[in-house]
């Protein structure tokens, strides 16, 4: 008796008790509605968010009165009609679009190699220092970084001063519209890398040998075999860098000193400079629309699926 | 002397891949040493050895994925160290198959030929006559996660002969399948290799492969080439105590050498005098040695004078009876061996399971089936 108690380890007993006390509190028959209480918590932060939504609705619908400086009681639809007919806003809604798309395309080509290099390399230590690399951005955060650039850039930066040393007379570096997407591809090429290793991984190194044992060169190993294996991380990198960076707020307010603003700094304006609520609140709903068509475009054209969410892709 | 020169140049030119001398270090790890080989066009070698003999790491060179770290591969007579896996005319199937498996089955198989720029007008109809050779015409448009495992392998085995390559490499491809499938795909392996002429190499850690399907054998073990031999050769007469060990079930008993006659040896072991014939580097008198006689030389009667045409007869007592279905296999406990354990193999359709543990038998066997290997 006393040899059969030893063999049953005490981390064994201390789970059964656990489950006993589960028991109690959820009895089997319950079972079936386990995934749904502990889908639970994520629902209701989702909910949440709706409510904040539903509020932002509710102001877009009121103008500010200039005079008073309250929200109109009465709903009307002039908060749209500014949004979508005044030129100023279709200018950001443009510079914002052409820029995460910009900054996409040239993200995912820098961020592929580097993450093929990082799954395939047979040198652990280069791994290593390419990891580090990657998280090494993490630790310093968007607004330090981006001041950096301005140290780095600016007219007595480093980069002016080194190419005054060749002869070159100093250039304004800062403040224009390529200085923002240099600001944001630097951002998000982790994210990008961090992305696409995975579904790097997920490609056995043997696939390519195949192909390369079967006659094909680098060109069309990469062409034939590995591209279109990797299409599932290149799509969800691809929406997370556009999302990220149609959306984002400090590189265009610092990189573009005010001249290069993006959808989310002109809605900072609204909101706290000119204090106008309501055209926040529009030009906000206005982007979670433009943000959902585009993810809802990427899927309709690549398929959920390629995001490797459902299983039957092995 | 014009004549001989011709017959060796003939006879250089029948030579498929000639390795030579060849190495792989790992850092310190030497997965292979001094490989050499020939292999004449049109023949299908095996290399067998255990999990971790080179075997991968040899074929791997000779495809072109890693560079010996010394030595020379040749492929019809050049060297190839310089050339890169696509442009080596190579097919070769991997361990896990090394599927497309975002193409279907045709599209894998067309792979190849679309890669080599083959004629695309006539790629469908060779994918098809390929399709058709390994049985599986009709199935091109079937993803491969859509297919079982053996039509995979054999989609993989269109792929890897489509464009006609000089030169086939199979690196266990038939090790994940079940037996019957398996030994279902060795024949149809034997069959495609004889239909097409291709030089083949196989390898395998499975020695009933190696021997059925198998023009030549070479058994590795620690990086290094064992034995090269025909697989009745390396059967028969292996080389070491290794390859004896390693393919078919052998009994070591292990003595010294105490007299010589000619290729017959006596050998000294627990004090009494077993006769065998020595293979290879002879051993000298009094030098230690052992002696290698198979189960399945081996005859087990309930006495003494059903045996007494054999050169050796001992007594013994049945320790344990195996069924394994066409055989049976006796554990013998021989006292007059040191109490040595001795397989034996028992055939006898009439007396089915005629021993019991316990059960004092005799064994006996001929001093020709007894090979004696210097220790
Ligand atoms: N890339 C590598 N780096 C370091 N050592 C390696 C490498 N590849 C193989 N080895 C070593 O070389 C030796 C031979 O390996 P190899 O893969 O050729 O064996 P194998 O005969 O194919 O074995 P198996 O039957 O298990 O496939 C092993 O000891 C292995 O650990
Ligand atoms: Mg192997």
């Amino acid at each position: 008796m006393r040899k059969s108690r030893a063999a049953y380890p005490l981390t064994w007993r201390v789970m059964d008790m656990l489950e006993a006390i589960a028991a109690r509190l959820w009895p089997a028959r319950f079972a079936r509605a386990l995934p749904y209480l502990m889908l639970a918590p994520a629902v209701l932060l989702v909910g949440i968010l709706v409510l904040g939504l539903v509020q932002i609705g509710d102001s877009s619908l009121r103008v500010l009165d200039t005079s008073t400086f309250l929200m109109s009681e009465d709903y009307t639809l002039a908060n749209y009609q500014r949004a979508l007919t005044e030129s100023f806003f279709a200018t950001v809604a443009g510079r914002s679009l052409l820029g995460s798309v910009i900054v996409t395309v040239i993200t995912l080509i820098l961020a592929f190699p580097y993450a093929y290099l990082m799954v395939r390399t047979p040198s652990s230590a280069l791994r290593n220092v390419l990891l580090v690399a990657l998280f090494l951005p993490f630790f310093i955060g968007q607004v330090v970084r981006a001041y950096g650039w301005l140290i780095i850039l600016g007219n007595q930066g480093m980069v002016n001063e080194a190419l005054g040393l060749v002869g070159v007379p100093p250039m304004r570096l800062l403040y224009n519209y390529p200085a923002v997407l240099f600001g944001l591809i630097q951002y998000m090429l982790p994210f990008a890398v961090l992305m696409l290793a995975p579904a790097l991984t997920a490609i056995p190194a043997e696939l390519e040998a195949a192909a390369s044992s079967l006659g094909a060169n680098w060109l069309g190993t990469f062409r034939h075999v590995v591209l279109p294996l990797a299409r599932p991380g290149l799509v969800g990198a691809g929406l997370v860098v556009v999302t990220l960076s149609l959306t984002d707020f400090a590189i265009p307010a610092i990189l573009g000193g005010g001249s290069q603003d993006f959808i989310a700094n002109a809605i900072y304006d609204q909101f706290f400079r000119t204090s106008d609520q309501g055209m926040g609140a529009t030009l906000s709903l206005l982007l979670v629309a433009v943000g959902s068509l585009l993810v809802g475009l990427v899927f309709m054209l690549f398929g959920a699926g390629t995001l490797a969410m459902t299983g039957e892709r092995k | 002397m014009p004549a001989a020169s011709a017959e060796r140049r003939v006879s250089r030119e029948s030579i498929a891949v000639s390795v030579r001398d060849v190495g792989m270090a790992f850092g310190d790890v030497h997965a292979v040493r001094n490989a050499s080989f020939d292999l004449p066009k049109g023949k299908f070698l095996t290399i067998l050895g255990p999990s971790g003999s080179g075997k991968t790491t040899l074929l791997r060179m000779i495809a072109g994925f890693d560079a010996p770290t010394s030595g020379e591969i040749f492929i019809n007579n050049s060297p190839v160290s310089a050339v890169p896996p696509h442009r080596r005319a190579i097919g070769m199937v991997f361990q896990k198959l090394a599927l497309f498996p975002h193409m279907t089955a045709a599209e894998n198989v067309a792979f190849p030929l679309k890669m080599r720029r083959h004629d695309a007008r006539a790629i469908p109809e060779k994918v098809e006559r390929y399709l058709q050779l390994v049985r599986l015409g009709g199935y091109g448009g079937r993803r491969i996660n859509e297919l079982s495992g053996g039509q995979q392998q054999r989609v993989a085995i269109a792929r890897a002969l489509v464009f006609e390559p000089d030169l086939l490499l199979l690196d266990e491809p038939l090790a994940a399948l079940d037996r019957k499938l398996r030994e279902e795909m060795q024949l149809e392996f034997r069959r495609i290799q004889k239909e097409l002429g291709v030089t083949t190499i196989n390898v395998t850690h499975d020695q009933r492969e190696a021997l059925v399907v198998s023009d030549e054998v070479i058994v590795m073990e620690g990086g290094r080439i064992q034995q090269k031999a025909e697989p009745v050769h390396a059967y028969r007469s292996p080389a070491n105590t290794f390859v004896a060990n390693f393919i078919g079930v052998t009994n070591f008993i292990e003595g010294v050498v105490a007299a010589r006659d000619g290729a017959l040896v006596s050998v000294a072991a627990h004090g009494r005098t077993l006769t065998g014939v020595a293979v290879g580097d002879a051993p000298a008198t009094g030098g230690a040695c052992a002696g290698a006689v198979r189960a399945e030389q081996i005859r087990i009667a309930p006495r003494a004078d059903a045996l007494d045409r054999l050169d050796t007869v001992l007594a013994g007592t049945v320790a344990d009876a195996i069924f394994e279905g066409e055989r049976i296999v006796y554990e013998v406990r021989v006292p007059h061996l040191g109490d040595q354990l001795v397989r034996v193999f028992d055939h006898d359709p009439v007396n089915h399971l005629q021993f019991s543990p316990g059960d004092s038998v005799c064994l006996g066997w001929n001093a020709r089936d007894m090979h004696v290997f210097k220790k």
